[in-house]
């Protein structure tokens, strides 16, 4: 049964949590790459950091785990 | 105009670029599917009014401490850390871990085993109708308005930060929120609360990270913070509650023990429905034990994401005057001279460390956080009106699929009240401080009643009605005395001429409490007991409590309950 969404269903609410961060991920890590190595930061504080790719990217494997690991059919 | 939005800022704080906006749109994308998708598994009454029953501990818990973290009380809690310091903290941690490891490990075992589907369900079985009346018609009153104010205050966090227009905010997270519940019910309210949990983790905890590194670190930041308000006030939990005039706050630790950590703390966590319903959704004794536990765990958490924020703005200076940079003020004040509030905090933060795309994900955060306080007090207000006032007095011997009708329309009917009510706040911003004020009136009591009515076998029909009508009834009467009476109302309440306002919720909610108990007992001794054979599956000493089916140590909620709270008492010794 997939967790939390109802008996009979495919699609486990983990299942939603990694998509969700995986495609977050998928946005921002390649947007804070753009940013970083396209001399685009943003003018934020401690923007030398580049927040939104390593942020984006640690979503992104998150959200890959997630996904992966609570994925239809699993069961 | 709508004169309340005229008030505040009429310049935006920040624009959304593209990629912000696709962020926010992949998020009502998924929440709408979320609801079509688990429809077809929302077609019985137990299904749709407590999501089958079936949801484990894991989804229970993160659902049950999401409900409590709506952006109202994120923005709201960032901001009393810039005014009060890390006293603000006692309200995620005395202020509930105690309260929800007793829901979990003394009070779930009798809601889960009698089967009701409400708390006011819980006072029909044990006091009658009238108490379920009671309870039941001011939780449906609450419930709508509040609904209403996290839609007023969703819009009005979107025209401050983004210039958006009040009605179309207003009116998208009314009809996305509609959707969702009208469609799967309590189910669709607890995956989005797990989703939104998630989300304002990934949206929010750069703040803190990004802040502190900013500041140098805790110990910077506190000699900051010392520096830039002159006291070393703002930074410990409890050395300064020897008195009211020795803390910002101006409270004594007994009202912060007793008022906030017994009466309101228990009075919310253990039979507010709103919470509770997600508790009474999982699959088994041990889930619905181990739930509340689990939610201990991560709302100690929590404080990372609130009260840093509101303590960073308090501590930050610029490197180049040493001044500091944020000095916010009160919401009046900010109306009349158009600076910034405190509440205003974490948007202010989050435009300090954000750019393009996680901006975006900070504001769906919010934006998640607001719409998840929406469908939990309507999703939980669609319950109490079937069950408790349409069932209950209106149309006792309906067919279950009469029922599930009614909670959808329910849904739909209570989600339009509060546009109403969110648009009622809109004309008078005080009324907003008015509901907010309204959970404190029924809360204290309610606890009062449940509790007696749980441990105590002599407690009688007539005792739990006449006890929960008095502690409302005096609770009402001494937020109108210190409303119209002023310093002197107060002191008398707090028991002190230095006690300041927030410290008469935590005393009248404990006298209030005091009165349900006294006026309880008196009744139940004046009144017929009720037969013990009529009290089995209700009340302590009358009930076998069945096994939970735990079987080894790492299995059993007690000893999950203990290493909570020994890591909550570590805690709270390290920021003394």
């Amino acid at each position: 049964m997939a967790e939390g969404t109802g008996r009979g269903e495919r699609l486990s609410i983990w299942f939603f949590v990694g998509m969700l961060t995986l495609v977050y991920g998928a946005v921002l890590a390649p947007y804070g790459a753009w940013e970083w190595f396209g001399n685009h930061e943003a003018p934020t504080v401690l923007n030398n950091l580049h927040p939104t790719f390593w942020w984006g990217s640690l979503m992104l494997v998150f959200g890959l785990f997630y996904s992966i690991k609570f994925r239809p059919g699993k069961d | 105009m709508l004169p309340a939005a005229a008030l505040i800022l009429t310049t935006k704080m920040t624009t959304l670029a593209p990629v912000d906006i696709l962020i926010l749109v992949l998020y009502f994308v998924l929440v709408i599917f979320i609801g079509f998708y688990v429809k077809g598994s929302t077609n019985t009454s137990e299904e749709f009014f407590l999501a089958g029953r079936e949801m484990s501990a894991w989804v229970a818990g993160l659902s049950f401490v999401s409900a409590n973290l709506g952006s109202l009380e994120l923005m709201g809690w960032a901001g009393a850390a810039y005014q009060y310091g890390i006293l603000a903290m006692h309200w995620y941690w005395i202020g509930a871990i105690p309260a929800m490891l007793f829901l979990g490990i003394v009070m779930m075992p009798f809601y889960y085993i009698s089967k009701t589907h409400s708390v006011p369900g819980y006072l029909q079985l044990r006091f009658g109708e009238g108490a379920r009346g009671l309870a039941a018609g001011s939780f449906a009153f609450m419930t709508i308005l509040m609904s209403g104010v996290n839609m007023y205050a969703m819009a009005l966090v979107m025209k401050v930060v983004l210039g958006w227009n009040i009605s179309f905010s207003i009116w998208v997270g009314a009809i996305t929120v509609a959707i969702y519940v009208m469609l799967g019910g309590l189910r669709s309210a607890i995956i989005n609360e797990v989703l939104q949990f998630v989300l304002i983790w990934a949206g929010a905890a750069l703040i803190p990270i990004l802040g502190l590194v900013e500041a140098g670190g805790w110990t910077n930041l506190k000699t900051q913070i010392a520096h830039n308000v002159g006291s070393n006030d703002y930074t410990h939990l409890w050395s300064t509650l020897g008195h009211f005039k020795d803390n910002p706050m101006g409270v004594h630790w007994t009202g912060i023990v007793f008022g906030l950590g017994f009466v309101v703390s228990f009075g919310y966590w253990t039979t507010d429905f709103l919470v509770v319903q997600r508790v009474l959704s999982a699959n088994n004794l041990r889930a619905a034990k181990m739930a509340p536990v689990i939610g201990a765990a991560f709302k100690m958490a929590v404080p990372f994401i609130v009260i840093v924020p509101g303590l960073l703005a308090l501590g930050i200076t610029d490197p180049v005057t040493h001044q500091q940079v944020f000095h916010l003020v009160p919401g009046d004040v900010a109306r009349a001279t158009g600076q910034h509030a405190y509440d205003q905090v974490l948007p202010l933060m989050l435009i300090r460390y954000c750019g393009p795309g996680l901006l975006g994900l900070g504001i769906t955060a919010l934006v998640a956080g607001f719409m998840s306080g929406m469908a939990g007090n309507v999703s939980a207000f669609s319950t109490v009106w079937t069950y408790d006032i349409y069932g209950a007095f209106l149309n006792k011997k309906a067919s279950d699929k009469h029922y599930v009708a009614m909670g959808r329309w329910s849904t739909v009917v209570g989600m339009l009240v509060s546009v109403g009510a969110a648009y009622l706040v809109t004309r008078s911003a005080s009324i907003m401080d008015y509901v907010q004020q309204l959970f404190s009136f029924f809360i204290a009591p309610l606890f009062g009643t449940v509790v007696l009515g749980m441990l105590w076998k002599r407690a009688t029909k007539a005792g739990g009605f006449w006890g929960l009508l008095a502690g409302t009834v005096s609770s009402l009467g001494m937020f109108m005395y210190t409303s119209y009476g002023g310093q002197k109302a107060l002191a008398r309440i707090a028991l002190s001429v230095d006690a300041r306002p927030m410290a008469e919720t935590l005393y009248r909610a404990l006298w209030s409490w005091l009165i349900c108990v006294g006026v309880t007992v008196v009744v139940s001794y004046c009144t017929k007991p009720i037969p013990e054979a009529q009290l089995a599956g209700l009340v302590y000493g009358a009930t076998p409590i069945p096994d939970d089916g735990a079987r080894g140590l790492f299995q059993k909620p007690i000893f999950w309950a203990v290493v909570v709270i020994t890591v909550f008492f570590v805690l709270n010794i390290i920021f003394f």
